[in-house]
């Protein structure tokens, strides 16, 4: 999705953020703001002229004392239960809840209270008497109850306050326009909104491409030598690549994969991180690497083509500005951020990035990393092996097929909206949206999780079939990039002609939609054997004949 | 004696800030005669606080000054302040000449 509509509700004058929202880089976004200090009626209201719009996303910011009376009773220092609290934050909860079916996306900013409002001081964190201590309850509590919505996200508004500063809270904005925070608060909203808004869209980035010398370690390596890098020890700089390689590694455990890019000898550079004692990151946290003399934007995208990923999901981090500038320039999909000269500024620097956000982490989320390590190893095997034939019987692949389920309908849906290559129709859905469509009619979808003899590649295909007139109709087709080429397309072909077949279809047919990344899905479909009509892109199969399943791939089955 | 520039300098990067919230078809230039009120002032009343709530900000970072630009005796004046940059720019000048004389 390239442009959110945006309803604002808030309890308090919300033009400042609005304003900011509209004019930010991507995602787009145009906002509508509801009248404020109507919150509960705006959003209870559903035949409301707001809500006769279609908005893809609300934005639900308010104050803790508007919305929970209690809270507020409590901020007089009157004796107040946290049982009466809560029960109002639940009430206030399912509001939300209810409303949040309206929209594709609700975001629900936590509560704050300002911070010059020192309450108890002392006691105030103290249980059964400290404000503060209450309000993260009713955090905590909201949180709780609004997870029950896949569509509904808490930001923390505190992060913004704390990077504000002083400047978060101005009581002349209060009393002049009833607009509680300073402007920096705001800024530091819509950069945590429009990047929870391109996590929504699947831009989240997936690759991380770092340099060495002075990078991911302190000095030449080709001048001093591995033993003489600084890297470690009582040393600043030395502490601060550790960090850096520390922050580097911990990206990988919610689905980042690693790469380098270096100017450099292979031999010398692989060495150091073999043998240097303080290297935290290994050879097996890489996905793969460029480590020769040639130029690096050509080495970023060689890189990225062998790791079957698309530049817009690449994060190139280099401490030359020349070399960031040649990626920039010859790869502007790449996001290359500007990077300090202060090597104690790094791990910041990397922790700041908003580029990382998601909708969600699924398993294969988190073993994304452990994933390509294990491909560069398949790879490997496959360099050594005569042909692809003989390649893919010794990877012993495994398939499981199974119907949409409650289970894998969140990993569906991610794979949906963030597939780009191998992905027939490029449809971008919602998870209710997705499981609407699919009870509409007479309509399957089936799920492939991949596994093989050097691991588990999770859930990574998706086909879908509308049947409309005794001829099926193939709508989605979609194959994570981790594992195209295994003949896992083919197996999915003949789970849905296996179908076809089984409820007596004479016709199994695919329409491709072109969009600018996925022609390798055209590519495939053009050897798959299905007939092409070429006029249209359509790919039609006779159902009466067998399309078999390869022969090196063992299915596993699940009924609907 | 106050140097005007710097005050105008301060206020042109609240205009920049205040821009941030505009669309491109309301956006102050950075000039003297820009309009700030009145009717022919691109700038609505939430915009006009915006603006002066970070001119004040602006000004204490650039001359470690606390001041209070809307306060009472600025609205009740026959001639607001407000008209334009320049007329802020003499307003807010006047406001730390008076504090430095008092300083004296």
């Amino acid at each position: 999705m390239s442009h959110y509509k945006c309803l604002c509700i808030s309890d308090f004058n919300i033009d400042n953020l609005a304003g900011y929202l509209n004019n930010q880089v991507q995602p787009s976004v145009s906002t509508t703001v509801a009248p404020y200090g109507q919150v509960i009626q705006t959003l209870m209201n559903e035949q409301a002229e707001y809500w006769q719009e279609k908005f893809n996303l609300a934005l639900v910011w308010t104050q803790p004392h508007n919305v929970i009376k209690a809270f507020q009773h409590a901020l007089n220092y009157e004796n107040i239960s946290l049982e009466k609290v809560l029960d109002e934050v639940d009430t206030f909860a399912s509001v939300l809840l209810n409303a949040a079916g309206r929209v594709d996306f609700m975001l629900v900013p936590s509560w704050v209270i300002p911070s010059y409002n020192r309450g108890y001081g002392m006691l105030d964190l103290k249980p059964g008497i400290g404000l503060n201590h209450m309000l993260m309850h009713m955090n905590l509590r909201l949180a709780e109850r609004l997870s029950q919505a896949n569509n509904v996200f808490m930001l923390n508004t505190q992060r913004w306050i704390e990077v504000a500063g002083r400047q978060a809270f101005n009581p002349k904005l209060w009393y002049m326009a009833k607009v509680p925070f300073g402007n920096p608060v705001f800024k530091e909203a819509v950069n945590d909104i429009k990047a929870a808004l391109a996590g929504i869209s699947g831009q989240t980035k997936k690759l991380v491409i770092v340099d060495l010398d002075d990078t991911l370690w302190g000095g030449i390596v080709g001048d001093l030598g591995w033993e003489n890098i600084s890297l470690g020890g009582h040393d600043l700089a030395g502490e601060a690549f550790v960090d850096f390689q520390t922050a580097l590694k911990s990206l990988t455990n919610r689905g980042l994969v690693l790469g380098i890019v270096s100017k450099n000898s292979e031999e010398v550079a692989l060495t150091a991180i073999k043998n240097h004692p303080e290297m935290v990151l290994k050879i097996d946290d890489f996905a793969g690497w460029r480590i020769n003399w040639q130029d690096k934007a050509q080495n970023v995208a060689d890189l990225v083509t062998e790791l079957n990923l698309g530049l817009q999901s690449v994060v190139f981090i280099d401490d030359n500005p020349v070399e960031r500038a040649r990626v920039r320039e010859a790869l502007p999909e790449v996001f290359v951020p500007e990077w300090p000269a202060d090597k104690s500024l790094y791990t910041k620097t990397l922790m700041e990035l908003t580029c990382f956000d998601t909708a969600s982490i699924s398993h294969e989320d988190k073993s994304r990393a452990e994933m390509y390590v294990t491909e560069r190893k398949r790879n490997d095997l496959r360099q050594q092996m005569g042909s692809l034939d003989d390649w893919l019987k010794t990877l012993e692949i495994s398939v499981k097929v199974e119907p949409l389920n409650p289970t894998n309908l969140p990993r569906t849906a991610q794979l949906l909206n963030k597939t780009n290559q191998m992905n027939l129709s490029t449809r971008r859905m919602t998870e209710t949206e997705l499981q609407a469509w699919l009870e509409s009619g007479d309509r399957q979808l089936w799920t492939f999780r991949v596994a093989d003899r050097f691991g588990d590649s999770g859930l990574t295909g998706i086909i879908s079939l509308d049947v409309v007139d005794g001829a099926g109709q193939i709508i989605d087709f979609i194959l994570s990039c981790r594992v195209m080429g295994r003949k896992v397309e083919e197996t999915m072909l003949a789970t849905a002609v296996n179908y076809a077949q089984s409820i007596g279809l004479k016709h199994v047919y695919a329409q491709y939609i072109p969009t600018a990344k996925n022609k390798p899905c055209l590519e495939f479909w053009q050897r798959s054997g299905f007939e092409q009509n070429g006029q249209n892109d359509t790919f039609m199969w006779n159902a009466a004949n067998c399309y078999c399943v390869p022969e090196h791939v063992t299915i596993q089955t699940e009924e609907a | 004696m106050i140097d005007k520039q710097k005050v105008a300098e301060a206020i042109y990067k609240a205009i920049d800030e205040v821009n941030q919230q505009l669309p491109q078809d309301r956006r102050l230039p950075q000039s003297p005669d820009t309009v700030l009120a009145g009717p022919a002032a691109s700038l609505d009343s939430l915009g006009l606080v915006n603006l002066i709530v970070v001119t004040e900000e602006m000004i204490e970072e650039e001359f470690d000054q606390l001041i209070n630009i809307a306060d009472q005796k600025a609205m009740s004046q026959e001639n607001s302040p407000f008209r334009t940059v320049g007329t802020l720019t003499e307003y807010i000048a006047s406001l730390l000449q008076e504090t430095a004389d008092v300083a004296l």
